[in-house]
């Protein structure tokens, strides 16, 4: 195999062989164990997992060819350690080190499953042997994620075997294609590759959702050279991490988009520019691109075409920021990452001054597909304007947080409900935040609503890159406002006044509002906060920074009103804004509560129900923590 | 030339031209902080906003940097525009309470007081417009101070808030800070000048004739290493100093005047009648 | 520093001189030397022949670079969305009153350099600890504390191995 992988490709016919020698070794008979290192995995322990499982197969004395893989993320993270058994796709969760030898046994070998380590639906308790069965993915549309859990990251040969890189042949195939190639690969103009994507219908993945097409089209036809493409891999949204599962788990896929991007543009030099926070994909990406170099698929005279395409990665500093293009672009000239006025555009005057068109990592993972099965099969799925799949991270205070991918025009409903298995520990849905901290919160009166860019701006959030964080009956929405606007102004950059100073009046209103000391007029002042910020902010992070304080005033304005006209925190999570009761029923006497009190405001004798004295009590919530019989109750 | 109307008045600008420049052709007033026409638009104070028209919206622009490409409509007196730029300078209010400069520019505006609170830090009242990094940088060459820290922690700094080993002293960022932050102070006796909030301290050179400050040291520095790099001389190739240096060396200690004196001196004529007028000076 | 200038030429000419790669030039020096000292950018700034101001510009934005050396170990907490959903803030607390470090800070003792950040794409698993690039997932204050307890206890022993 590794003597197939540095041989360098000069043609496409040299690329068809070599997959066709790839797919040949393959056994029919053969057994292989995919095991899920994606970084929910990784943080559980399917390293050792790995280890143990390729031990196995080099000990193995049966006569059947077995062979272990290390997989990008599949996307059931709570479920993690995943491990798959193929043939039959049989899924495997939260496994652990003794259960590498048993399933190897059965599963591998006898071909009898391990019930045990079977998936259970929360809600109905039925178990899955196959992945596909089980509702997680049944629901979902796997495109750009239906890689993950197949190829291992770190080979080239894996995505080439499964069709990797036919997209680029299929672009660079001249007219006169040679008959070693199918008649449909006639090769692409770059006018046609940008028509194909407009047809799809292909919008930006990272958040803005702008048409990429109309993108390229500006970028081609802009004046200036050279022209730079980037890929961005900053995800700086805290509670997403779909970017990170196709850096890490399917690196090739992003710089195959980016070439036939390159191609389409007028490129021939790219970047990929990954946050600091995410080493693993950094390493990924470089691995990968150092193999395809080696096969004439990155770097100059691509497959022996006149085409030229290299790619660097950079690493970002640690700044949500950088993810503004303009800010990103100043990061990659080595300034501080300060986002600039966007009236000339950076496709006309981006990276050194030079056209520029850059794009999440998510979206040039998608042009691939689009290129392989048409723009007209993309746009058959989704909604009239959203066109397409979207991966969004489901987390929070849901059963089975994890990634999926999602047809555009889902309902929150399903993706929760059906995907997600519902609230975790018997809660209450409240809220779901989505597109990150330029977004806002849909309260469950909205679960119907159909999921694409319009509709979620619509109910006053975003689509954002695709966080969906799940929050129930226990979370205080005034607090999660209060979160956010902290974070965006740590931040902030700093350099205009109104994110600046506009975000550091708003963090003191909403730490007076979740401290008690809100006062009658706070909300018409934060609401002329909002406005003066999206009216003047100089970037997206400071214009749209205040959505998420706005959506949850418009939601969940009980709330608001109830920190700041009774000094009570309906959620119970704003200290000091609720009070702690013991249940007499509950509460045992045995006395755990009144040793640990640091005012000593507890008081009951043994096996008798204690009481709390209000007058002195902190509020600190220890006892609630300490007390094993849950009888520390928060009202 | 694209034509730019503003507020009703019809003003022909070159393409490429701001806002800014179009309603200074037409005689009409935008307030500015962070704009100065030597130096780059950064367009970060806000406060010069203005509303374009779209046709069916109007978009909240800069006027300083916003570049007129094709005929335009331009709004400065519309409800948005100035209720935008009156919500800037309230913010700004609160971070620099005491700036004198600011209090004027705001009255200017109609902006009498602002409802907000302190809550941000600023090194004596300065809003952070980059004034004074940018001339620094981009005429006088040498980025002694530059910007520090990120978010509400942004001060404008100079390397380690050490006192700057760059500063020549010339006082360019105290001539353009617009709302009184940068202070510069001459220390006759330690011959030094100071420039606050700073700290950097540049050693002042007097004139050997009559004891009056000339140039930073650091300056004279620069410009002894500029001759004996640039100047052409036959000792050159061997790395040694020209003929001319030390007389070259001497007249770099003494002020303009002096050395004017000197030279009509060695003339040998205008010294006679300079005396008989009594005018040395 | 006395392998500063050599470091310095090592690390620009690894990247072409190419003043675009700044901060991957500046984090490979931290990497080097565990954080960035004042020299070295002194140096790294006449190198590339780009004002030093726009160095310590780039030093104090970028949240993963330290002008000041850093502890024995390294502590992360993930204060993500869903991370602070599930009681980092708790766990940071936690932290900081045991050891006597805020965010940002290292102990006095130099045991560990303590940083809080904004999501580690993790966020299956909340909350998130990395130490010493080791994941734990669903920590709590005490299982945190029990992970640095353990620390403190193996740089003693290796106190005591080292000594005579």
């Amino acid at each position: 195999m590794t003597v197939l992988a540095s041989k360098r490709l000069s043609s496409f016919s040299d690329l068809q062989r070599m997959r066709e020698e790839l797919l040949s070794l393959r056994v029919p008979s053969g057994r292989s164990i995919h095991v899920c290192i994606g970084p929910g995995c990784v943080a559980k322990g399917a390293p050792k997992l790995y280890d143990l499982f390729c031990a196995a197969v080099k000990q193995s004395q049966a006569d059947v060819q077995v062979q272990a893989k290390a997989v990008g993320c599949h996307g059931l993270c709570a479920s993690g350690p995943i491990v798959l058994v193929q043939p039959g796709d049989i899924f495997y969760q939260q496994v652990e080190e003794p259960d590498v030898a048993e399933i190897f046994r059965e599963t591998v070998l006898g071909g009898r499953v391990v019930p045990r380590l079977l998936y259970q639906d929360p809600q109905t308790g039925k178990k899955f042997e196959a992945a596909e069965e089980i509702p997680f993915y049944k629901v979902q549309q796997r495109i750009v994620l239906s890689q993950n859990g197949r190829i291992d990251p770190t080979k080239i040969t894996d995505y080439i075997a499964e069709g990797g890189y036919s997209a680029l042949v299929k672009v660079l195939t001249p007219a006169c294609a040679g008959a070693s190639l199918p008649l449909r690969q006639q090769g692409m103009t770059p006018e046609e590759v940008i028509a194909e994507v407009e047809v799809a219908g292909l919008r930006g993945r990272g958040g803005g959702g702008f048409p990429t097409a109309r993108k390229w089209r500006s970028c081609r036809q802009a004046e200036g050279a050279p022209k730079y493409v980037i890929g961005n891999g900053d995800e700086g949204d805290p509670g997403a991490f779909m970017d990170r599962a196709v850096m890490e788990g399917n690196p090739h896929s992003i710089i195959e988009g980016m070439l036939i991007g390159a191609y389409a543009i007028g490129s021939s030099q790219g970047y990929i520019y990954v946050r600091n926070e995410y080493p693993l994909s950094v390493e990924r990406l470089k691995e990968a691109i150092e193999q395809a170099k080696q096969l004439g698929l990155v770097g100059q005279n691509v497959l022996g075409t006149s085409f030229s395409f290299d790619i660097r990665i950079n690493r970002g500093g640690g700044a949500f920021v950088c993810g503004e293009s303009t800010a990103l672009m100043a990061s990659l000239e080595g300034r501080t990452g300060e986002p600039r006025a966007k009236y000339v555009h950076t496709v006309e005057s981006g990276l050194w001054g030079k056209p520029t068109n850059l794009n999440n990592v998510e979206t040039w993972a998608t042009v691939p597909h689009i290129i392989n099965r048409g723009g007209k099969w993309f746009a058959g799925i989704g909604t009239e304007k959203s066109k397409g799949t979207k991966i969004f991270s489901l987390v929070g205070k849901i059963a089975n947080s994890g990634l999926v991918e999602v047809p555009m025009g889902i309902t929150l409903r399903r993706i929760i409900y059906e995907i997600g298995g519902g609230i975790r520990d018997g809660k209450k849905f409240k809220a779901v935040q989505t597109g990150g901290p330029s977004g806002g919160c849909i309260p469950a009166e909205h679960l119907d609503a159909r999921v694409d860019y319009e509709e979620l701006t619509k109910l006053g959030s975003m689509m954002g890159s695709g966080g969906l964080i799940v929050m129930d009956e226990d979370t205080c929405m005034v607090n999660v406002a209060r979160y956010f606007t902290d974070f965006l102004l740590a931040e902030s950059c700093g350099k205009c006044t109104p994110c600046r100073e506009g975000l550091a009046q708003m963090r003191h209103i909403l730490q007076g509002i979740t401290k008690g000391d809100g006062q009658v007029g706070d909300i018409e002042k934060l609401n002329d906060l909002a406005e003066i910020l999206s009216g003047t902010a100089l970037c997206a992070l400071g214009a749209t920074a205040a959505n998420p304080v706005l959506s949850t005033i418009r939601y969940f304005r009980d709330e608001y009103d109830a920190h700041i006209l009774d000094r009570r925190c309906p959620a119970k999570e704003c200290r000091g804004l609720f009070i702690y009761q013991i249940d007499a029923e509950a509460c045992k006497g045995c006395g755990i509560c009144l040793k640990n009190c640091p005012v000593d405001a507890i008081t009951g004798e043994r096996k008798s129900p204690h009481v709390i004295d209000q007058q002195k009590c902190t509020r600190c919530g220890t006892c609630w923590e300490k007390c094993p019989f849950t009888a520390v109750l928060k009202v | 030339m694209p034509t730019v109307i503003i507020d009703g008045h019809s003003v022909e600008v070159e393409r490429g031209a701001t806002v800014l420049d179009a309603a200074k052709k037409a005689g009409i007033w935008i307030p500015t902080l962070c704009y100065h026409p030597a130096l780059s638009s950064e367009a970060l104070c806000r406060l010069c906003m203005v509303e374009l028209d779209r046709g069916d919206w109007r978009q909240l622009v800069t006027a300083c940097n916003y570049p007129v490409r094709q005929d335009i409509v331009v709004y400065i007196e519309s409800e948005c525009a100035r209720q935008a730029r009156c919500g800037v300078m309230e913010l700004l209010l609160a971070r620099s309470p005491d700036s004198q400069e600011l209090k004027e520019l705001a009255e200017r505006m109609g902006v009498k007081e602002t409802r907000w609170p302190k809550v941000t830090e600023s090194q004596r009242n300065c809003i952070l417009c980059g004034l004074c990094v940018r001339v620094c940088e981009q005429i006088i060459g040498k980025s002694a101070i530059g910007f520090a820290g990120r978010g509400a922690d942004r001060t404008v700094a100079a390397p380690f808030r050490e006192p700057s080993q760059d500063c020549i002293g010339c006082g360019a960022c105290a001539a353009v800070c617009p709302v009184g932050t940068i202070k510069v102070r001459i220390h006759h006796d330690e011959c030094e000048v100071e420039i606050s909030p700073f700290k950097s301290r540049a050693k002042l050179l007097v004139c050997k004739q009559c004891g009056s400050p000339i140039l930073s040291a650091q300056l004279c520095e620069q410009a002894v290493g500029w001759a004996l790099a640039h100047l052409p001389h036959p000792k050159k190739a061997v790395g040694q100093a020209p003929p001319y240096w030390p007389e070259f060396r001497k007249r770099l200690r003494l002020c303009p005047k002096c050395r004017k004196l000197q030279t009509v001196e060695g003339l040998g004529v205008a010294k006679v009648r300079i005396q008989e007028t009594g005018d040395r000076r | 520093m006395s392998q500063g200038s050599s470091l310095i030429e090592q690390i620009v000419d690894r990247y072409d001189r190419d003043v675009g790669m700044l901060i991957p030039m500046m984090q490979d020096l931290q990497a080097e030397c565990g954080y960035l000292p004042g020299d070295g950018l002194r140096a790294l700034a006449k190198r590339l022949d780009v004002p030093l101001t726009r160095l310590y510009a780039v030093a104090t934005f970028y949240a993963s670079f330290r002008l000041a050396p850093k502890g024995a170990h390294e502590v992360t907490l993930c204060m993500g969305t869903v991370c602070y959903l599930k009681g980092s803030p708790r766990i940071s607390q936690a932290i900081s009153n045991e050891f006597k470090v805020a965010p940002g800070g290292t102990t006095r003792d130099g045991l560990f350099t303590f940083q809080v950040v904004n999501c580690m794409g993790a966020c299956a698993v909340a909350p998130v600890m990395v130490v010493d690039g080791k994941y734990y997932d669903g920590v709590s204050p005490a299982s945190a504390l029990e992970v640095l307890y353990e620390l403190a206890a193996n740089e003693t022993v290796a106190d005591k191995e080292a000594e005579p």
